[in-house]
């Protein structure tokens, strides 16, 4: 009795995902007999795509590492209840500032790893509690400034490598910084292999961020704002400090995902390498997914890695076109908040008796 | 080359369009409570629909009429989603961005099997109306004269909106939903109707605005083409107080800077800067917004307030 009442309480909060995943697949289904490919092949042909073998399980892991890194980021802002939509702009300017120190910072090659961890952090950090500051000294509308800012970010970085600090030495001349020292490259996990040192960056992230949420009492003051900001405030909690530390905290974490992306893959910063795959809408996507559980996030975030490199997959062997996979996220994510009426919740419910006793 | 002259205020008004018609359509989701933040994917949704319509049928008329069904059919998704299934608009509104810009994408593949970018030579724009007596008034007749149809519909659009809301019967009760539920509610009206309603008709007024976009200037169409008008249009919305009229003033400014981006292309200045404009003078409009545009209920869900 009491291992059951146990399992259903770990299955409830799972329930409501777990809808808006089968609504999400069975509109992949729609587009793919659309398409006229047979459902469950081209699903099998997903799932190899980005389970099938060791390489293919590695760049999953790969793809998944600033989508986690970005989850994180938001979780923490949504938990505190503020609606940071500024993860990209938070994450390119971490990338492409990462990128200028491992570049131009003298020392040796630590000295140079640090202070670009150090320079992605701050730069996306600052750049988010910009917006941060807006809300809290002048009500400017955090979910739309930090919106209106990734373009003025993605645009500046653009800049940057497209003018001053542009890679000269090959013939083409595309929007990019010279490439960095081998010395600062983040080591692979496994050789040949895709997944590199930030997945295990990511994931420590986690562990630190869920300890930091359940176990601390600046954790406690986050979750309480985001839960009940006027009991919050009741309570004692300076709303606008944990307002300010979230946003900083949220875009610095964003701004590690850039430059892990361009430690550990890229090398240098590549325009348009960290929007064009769409790194913080998905991290976004898996935030939300969890319900910014900071475990939770980060297996959302492996998922929909694991849906994007399947869908990659499913292109390379049939003839449906990968945006499939934002099909199925978009869906996904528009049904995840969803209440689903007393019936589905009665039926679900039983489903869940039935796992507790067998 | 002049910085300021009659064809710069022009192609604002050309540009003003798809942001007014949308804010307009934000503007009466605000009014029955709902915060539409899916504004963006609307539009894009119209312009799609708007060009697949044209392919198919060579006809303009029936590219208007898919790209408000576009439209339509998309806000009809939001209301599903918001209404009956009482998801979080704010992140139903985030979750259609996504779905339409990947559906477009998805749809460019499957119909057109292209990437990127669609366009066919044998395509018809919106014609341009050279409406006979508009032409002779001096300065004005200059800056009004020859646009698409959809242009002067936007304007019109915002005068019918006007007098909807605050001079009939229905208007006023959609007001009362925005103000508050509840009581509407305990009155008798039909909420749910009219929230409905009001979301159908923000996806008209949206799939014209994307229909503007893809058929009015170029006729062709890009992903992700809105490039933030959506959101452009929901700072014009609550900048104007979700009353038409100043939904006319704030999107004016907006179009006149979207005009005055590409403008700047002219000068020698990093394109870069000259992109950023629009955004950035958002941004500096948002300060003096303070607490106005968002009705009651709809900023329940906002970030620190």
């Amino acid at each position: 009795m009491n291992l059951q009442r146990k399992i259903q309480q770990l299955l409830k909060p799972l329930i409501q995902p777990m809808i808006a995943v089968m609504i999400g697949l069975l509109t992949g289904a729609l587009a793919i007999a659309l398409v006229g490919e047979s459902i469950f092949g081209t699903y099998k042909v997903m799932w190899d795509g980005a389970f099938g073998n060791f390489y293919f399980l590695t760049a999953t892991l790969a793809r998944a590492t600033p989508i986690i890194l970005v989850g994180l980021g938001l979780a923490l802002a949504f938990r505190a209840g503020v609606f940071n939509m500024g993860a990209e702009g938070q994450m390119v300017l971490g990338a492409v500032c990462a990128a200028l120190a491992a570049l131009y910072v003298p020392g040796s090659g630590i000295v140079k790893l640090f202070s670009a961890f150090f320079a992605g952090f701050i730069a996306g950090g600052l750049w988010s509690l910009l917006a941060g500051w807006m809300e809290v000294k002048y009500k400017v509308q955090l979910l739309i400034s930090t919106l209106l800012l990734n373009y003025v970010a993605v645009l500046f970085a653009g800049y940057l490598v497209a003018e001053p600090f542009q890679d000269k030495s090959g013939s083409a001349a595309l929007a990019q910084t010279p490439m960095i020292d081998q010395s600062v490259w983040l080591p692979k996990l496994f050789a040949g292999m895709s997944v590199h040192m930030g997945f295990v960056i990511a994931v420590v992230g986690a562990v630190i961020f869920y300890v930091f949420l359940q176990f601390t009492s600046s954790g406690y003051e986050v979750r309480m704002l985001g839960k009940n900001p006027f009991f919050a405030e009741y309570g004692g909690i300076n709303k606008h400090k944990v307002l300010l530390f979230s946003m900083f905290f949220s875009g610095g974490i964003a701004g590690l995902a850039g430059t892990v992306e361009v430690l550990g893959s890229q090398y240098r910063y590549v325009e348009g390498a960290l929007t064009v795959p769409g790194y913080a809408w998905t991290g976004l996507m898996a935030a939300l997914l969890a319900n910014s559980n900071p475990l939770g996030t980060a297996v959302a975030a492996i998922l929909l890695a694991a849906l994007q490199t399947g869908a990659m997959g499913m292109e390379r062997n049939t003839e449906v076109p990968l945006e499939i996979a934002s099909v199925i996220q978009g869906v996904l994510i528009l049904f995840v908040t969803a209440k689903f009426t007393l019936s589905w919740w009665k039926v679900k419910k039983k489903a869940g008796d039935v796992n507790g006793t067998v | 080359m002049e910085l300021f002259d009659y064809s710069l205020f022009a192609s604002a008004i050309r540009m003003v369009s798809p942001i007014l018609l949308a804010a307009l359509g934000g503007a009466l989701c605000a009014r029955v409570g709902i915060f539409n933040v899916g504004l963006e994917g609307l539009i894009l949704a119209g312009a799609f629909s708007a060009i697949v319509g044209n392919y198919y049928s060579g006809s303009v008329i029936v590219a208007v009429l898919t790209g408000a069904f576009g439209g339509v059919l998309v806000s009809l998704l939001f209301g599903l989603a918001t209404i009956k299934f009482k998801a979080n608009p704010i992140v139903a509104g985030i979750a259609i961005n996504f779905l339409v810009l990947g559906l477009t994408t998805f749809g460019l593949r499957a119909i057109f099997q292209v990437k990127g970018a669609f366009y066919d030579k044998d395509m018809n724009g919106l014609p341009k109306w050279d409406l006979p007596l508009i032409e002779n008034i001096p300065v004005i007749g200059k800056l009004l004269y020859g646009h698409s149809p959809l242009v002067y519909m936007a304007f019109f659009a915002a005068i019918l909106l006007y007098i909807f809301l605050f001079k009939t019967v229905v208007g006023f009760r959609i007001l009362a939903v925005g103000k508050n539920e509840a009581a509407a509610r305990s009155l008798g009206l039909k909420v749910t109707v009219l929230q409905y309603g009001a979301i159908v008709a923000s996806g008209v007024l949206c799939g014209l605005a994307g229909t503007q976009l893809s058929l009015g200037q170029v006729t062709m169409f890009t992903e992700g083409m809105t490039a933030g008008r959506g959101f452009i249009a929901l700072v014009a919305m609550m900048l104007g107080g979700s009353h038409p009229i100043g939904i006319i003033g704030s999107s004016l400014l907006f179009g006149l800077m979207d005009a005055m981006s590409i403008r700047l292309q002219g000068f020698s200045m990093p394109t870069q800067f000259t992109a950023m404009l629009p955004y950035v003078i958002t941004i500096i409009a948002m300060f003096f917004l303070k607490d106005r545009g968002l009705e009651s209920q709809a900023s329940g869900q906002q970030s620190s307030r």
